[in-house]
């Protein structure tokens, strides 16, 4: 088989120029920089997004505790970090329909592409940056994961005991299909929307009285299943007064739908009000 | 009749005696047999199990066992029955008799001169078991998109309950289960059967009766799951959770069969699929000629033989709780629901591999036809296999970030799971690299390349999301997770499952795919499933929990927008279904090698004759041999030997 030279490689293998010239000569091709140039467009279209996630997230009224926050720039970050993975791909797409002709290549390509099988410097420069950005996600996930659990119960993760001196703990219970909530150092107040006061640490027991529920609090980042037969503990912080949702986030039969209720995040005074309201009933 | 054979044209081997006619009693049976020894033996189990065995007097909760005991017996003589009728067992019958299988029989049971009855019938032949494996595929997606269709009206009517919410659980439960058995067999099913042996040269799978054995399972795992719709539905999502699962009304139990047998379906195809590309590949394919289709295909049966029975054990516990009143997952009585979640996610994550991991390879093998460019570092994709397959078996706990069985498990677990991004990136490069200054053929099988790479980093990347466990604690059992798993199971799987039927379509059904009215389909259905899908990110960003029939009115407009793509996702399909059907019955006949492919099954004519090959295929050389080489490129020497020739005589 002849061996034609292709237009964009004028040497010939045995006189192979040196490497930075290679690479020179490479980010001179022209199929090259309109890629790059389509990448960084597209780069910028994408990154807006980042704060287009953040606006939906906030909707209704969140961020509301300061495990939200930081879920949100977790989001956030990772928004922009896959923006240019995005857009290198999507870059590469783009050029192969418009650039080297897919879309309009009716009959088969015969004998006149090149027959790359492999490329060290492509192969490593890749494996290299996807394991940087995954380590990357990694740690920045570990180490959110560990300050969010420190927000949550208000503890290091190792040591599981709360240290903070104001905290307040309630007990949530699912049930098909509504939430209570039960505070034992406030006389033992049952209700079924819950009421905290704003900057004091809050801890949840969790359990169910039948199947598995979820007990999410949107607003606040929160998330846990109660299980029947095993109690699971989260909590949070409160910083935004206002009301919240409070949703059910797993599946648990015929009115699951509708297993919400709401999160009155009050001030201190409003709260030690409400309790004394709450707990004169239970007395008289 | 004669008493030889002449087998390999050179050796005449012995025959065992032939008892009657060819095909003994399997002459006589095909799937009304079956059906109708289904039926009765369900019949007769249900009257004497009602009339005759006392359930319910010893205490009041029996009475409820035992109705449960009675339709799991029911449901499981169903399935006895029908393999009963449709032949099944004969081979082992015909063996405790005596009666050896003849060369005569073998070919009778491979459906020689029974023309279309074959695909009715018991048939060992591969190619006929994967056109069967084709034709049920498409019948679960229709039930699963028509399910789909129901769910997505009643979430877009956001002023008012559509259905019943009983109604409406079990058919988000229904349309799941039903969509990922389609989407496990719809790849590995028949191009896994009838691609797969061409490809490697083979005269047929290593056991073909345990080939018709998988695939008649299957079929008669399916009507167990699709009755429950009228027996109470499985009101629990497809993960049936329990213990709600346990409060389900009998309908459950059709899932719970369903779950057991195809199980058996899929381990007993997971062996055949490992043994035929580990032995029967032809003469000079070694490790590295294999196509790259080939090793999806291996990957994915590894991993559904390995992971499978942990799916199958989860259910055969939990119809013992509800069959026997056991108490695997019943707190109350010392059992633990962790344990069924546990069980049920270690084959569920892996799943989505078996489901992905062919699709892509497919992908893969025909990405080099259209740009006739080598695969982009196949030992990089081989690579990618092997990592998700490695990995895939240590990430489960992922899906059980939230459940507190665990707390500390979310560090491990979140580290494993995003190194799984590395072994899925190597693919994005073969990928990437193999479109790298080619010009492609554009025709349909090539764009759906383009769209399956796009849904594929969307999915990704949203999947790096839910990998995070803080992120997770505000996403899982949101919309956001919904969406996200729709673009790696229907974008980035079902769309290259289509791509590559209509890849095989003409050695398949020997017609050419009429690509003007299928492209008009694909393209609407991918466009609707962006506008569908994208807009359920919204609403899982904005807190809507997933399979809820009402919702905050904050949700409404994302749901319209999400319900109006979807029913142009279901036109879009209809028109590409129109397409397969049409073109099936009369497109135009194909020539044996449309595409000019250099793999094995393209070499031999179409339609296929029953012994695949004339004389068996030797290959030289990877199938990969195309472009012009590049001079920069050091080009391995045993590559670079030979004149891109793959068949030859022996
Ligand atoms: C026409 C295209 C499709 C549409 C419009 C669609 C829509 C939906 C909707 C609305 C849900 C319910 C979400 C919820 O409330 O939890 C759902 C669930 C699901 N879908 Fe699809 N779907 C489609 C195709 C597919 C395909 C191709 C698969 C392939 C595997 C699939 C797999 C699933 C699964 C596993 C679930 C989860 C069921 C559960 O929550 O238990 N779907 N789909
Ligand atoms: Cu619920
Ligand atoms: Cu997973």
């Amino acid at each position: 088989m002849s061996i034609e030279t292709p237009v964009d490689q004028p040497e010939s293998p045995t006189n192979r120029p040196e490497s930075t010239h290679r690479m020179k000569e490479w980010f001179s091709r022209d199929y090259v920089r309109k890629i790059i140039a389509i990448f960084i467009v597209l780069t910028i279209i994408i990154i807006p997004i980042a704060w287009l996630v953040i606006h939906f997230l906030e909707l209704s009224g969140g961020p509301a505790s300061s495990i939200m926050e930081e879920l949100e720039t977790t989001i956030f970050v990772f928004t922009l970090v896959s923006a240019p993975l995005m857009a290198i791909t999507a870059a590469v797409l783009i050029y192969s329909l418009f650039g080297w002709g897919s879309i309009k290549s009716e009959d088969p390509p015969m004998q006149e592409n090149p027959a790359i099988r492999t490329n060290a410097v492509a192969v490593i420069g890749w494996t290299a940056a996807t394991s940087l950005l995954a380590a990357f996600l990694v740690i920045w996930g570990l180490v959110e994961l560990a300050t969010i659990t420190a927000d949550s119960y208000g503890s290091t993760p190792s040591s599981q005991q709360p240290n903070a001196t104001k905290q307040i703990d309630v007990n949530v219970t699912g049930q098909q299909w509504v939430w209570s909530f039960e505070y034992p150092d406030q006389q033992k107040i049952q209700s079924d929307v819950l009421v905290v006061p704003i900057n004091t640490p809050i801890y949840f027991n969790v359990t169910s009285k039948d199947v598995v529920h979820s007990f999410w609090v949107v607003e606040m980042g929160v998330k846990i299943d109660a299980n029947p037969g095993a109690v699971t503990n989260t909590g949070f912080t409160a910083n935004k007064l206002g009301t919240f949702n409070i949703r059910c986030a797993e599946l648990c039969g015929l009115h699951h739908a509708y297993m919400e209720t709401n999160v009155q995040v009050v001030t201190q005074d409003q709260f030690d009000s409400w309790v004394r309201e709450q707990g004169g009933k239970r007395t008289a | 009749m004669s008493q030889t054979a002449v087998i390999h044209e050179q050796m005449a081997v012995p025959q065992p005696k032939q008892h009657g006619k060819p095909g003994g009693f399997l002459a006589h049976t095909n799937i009304f047999t079956g059906l109708i020894g289904g039926v009765v033996a369900a019949g007769v189990t249900y009257f004497i199990g009602d009339k005759l065995v006392p359930w319910g007097t010893q205490n009041a909760d029996f009475s409820q066992v035992g109705l449960n005991a009675l339709v799991f017996c029911t449901f499981v003589a169903w399935v006895i029955g029908f393999m009963a009728g449709i032949g099944a067992f004969a081979g082992p019958i015909r063996w405790a008799l005596g009666h050896d299988l003849t060369h005569d029989d073998a070919e009778y049971m491979a459906g020689k001169g029974q023309g279309r009855m074959k695909y009715w019938k018991y048939t060992t032949d591969h190619k006929v078991v994967g056109i069967q494996y084709l034709v049920m595929a498409l019948v679960l997606f229709g039930f699963g998109g028509f399910f789909a269709m129901l769910i997505r009206t009643e979430l877009g009517a956001t002023w008012r309950e559509v259905f019943d919410p009983n109604f409406y659980n079990s058919l988000i439960g229904t349309h799941g289960i039903v969509m990922i058995i389609a989407m496990i067999i719809v790849v590995a099913g028949p191009l896994g059967n009838f691609i797969m042996p061409l490809m490697i040269g083979a005269r047929d799978m290593a056991f073909p009766r345990l080939n018709a054995l998988s695939f008649w399972l299957l079929f008669a795992a399916v009507p167990p799951l699709v009755l429950n719709l009228v027996m109470g539905g499985i009101r629990d999502g497809w993960t049936v959770y329990q213990p709600l699962g346990t409060q389900a009304p009998i309908g459950m139990i059709g899932y719970q069969v369903c779950i057991i047998t195809f199980a058996f379906s899929t381990g007993i195809a997971g062996v055949n699929l490992i043994t035929t590309i580990v032995t029967m590949r032809a003469r000079g394919m070694t490790w590295a000629r294999t196509p790259i289709f080939i090793i999806g295909t291996l990957a994915a049966a590894i991993m559904g033989l390995v992971w499978f029975p942990m799916f199958q054990y989860a259910q055969l516990l939990a119809a013992s709780d509800k069959v026997i009143g056991t108490s695997f997952y019943i707190p109350q009585s010392g059992g633990s629901v962790w344990l069924y979640e546990n069980l049920f996610w270690l084959l569920g994550h892996p799943e989505v591999y078996v489901i992905v991991v062919p699709a892509t390879a497919g992908i893969l093998e025909l990405m080099v036809v259209f740009l006739r460019k080598p695969l982009f570092s196949y030992k990089m994709a081989v690579a990618g296999f092997a990592g998700v397959v490695g990995i895939s078996a240590v990430v489960w706990v992922h899906h059980m970030y939230m459940t507190g069985f665990a707390p500390q498990a979310g560090y491990p677990f979140m580290l494993s799971t995003e190194l799984i991004s590395i072994p899925f990136g190597f693919l994005v490069l073969v990928m990437l690299g193999t479109l790298w200054r080619g010009k492609a053929w554009n025709r349909l099988p090539m764009m759906a390349v383009y769209a399956v790479i796009f849904d594929k980093i969307i999915g990704g990347i949203t999947g790096v999301y839910l990998s995070d466990v803080p992120v997770d604690q505000y996403m899982h059992g949101s919309m956001f997770v919904v969406a996200h798993f729709h673009y790696m199971l229907m974008g980035a799987g079902l769309f290259a499952a289509m791509g590559v039927i209509v890849y095989w379509f003409p050695k398949m059904t020997g017609r050419m795919f009429d690509e003007r009215i299928g492209k008009i389909g694909f393209w609407t259905a991918f466009l609707a499933f962006q506008v569908t899908f994208l807009s359920m990110f919204v609403a899982g960003l904005q807190g809507m929990p997933r399979r809820v029939l009402q919702f905050d009115n904050a949700f409404d407009i994302s749901n319209w927008i999400s319900t109006i793509g979807a029913y142009c996702i279901g036109i879009g399909m209809l028109i590409f279904l129109y397409a397969v059907i049409t073109s099936w019955r009369n497109g135009k006949v194909a020539p044996s090698n449309p595409w000019g492919a250099k793999t094995l099954e393209w070499q031999t004519e179409t339609p296929v004759p029953l012994e695949n090959f004339p004389v068996l295929p030797v290959v030289t050389s990877d199938p990969y041999g195309y472009g012009i080489p590049d001079p920069y490129l050091k080009v391995e020497e045993e590559l670079d030997q030979d004149d891109n020739e793959t068949v030859g005589a022996r």
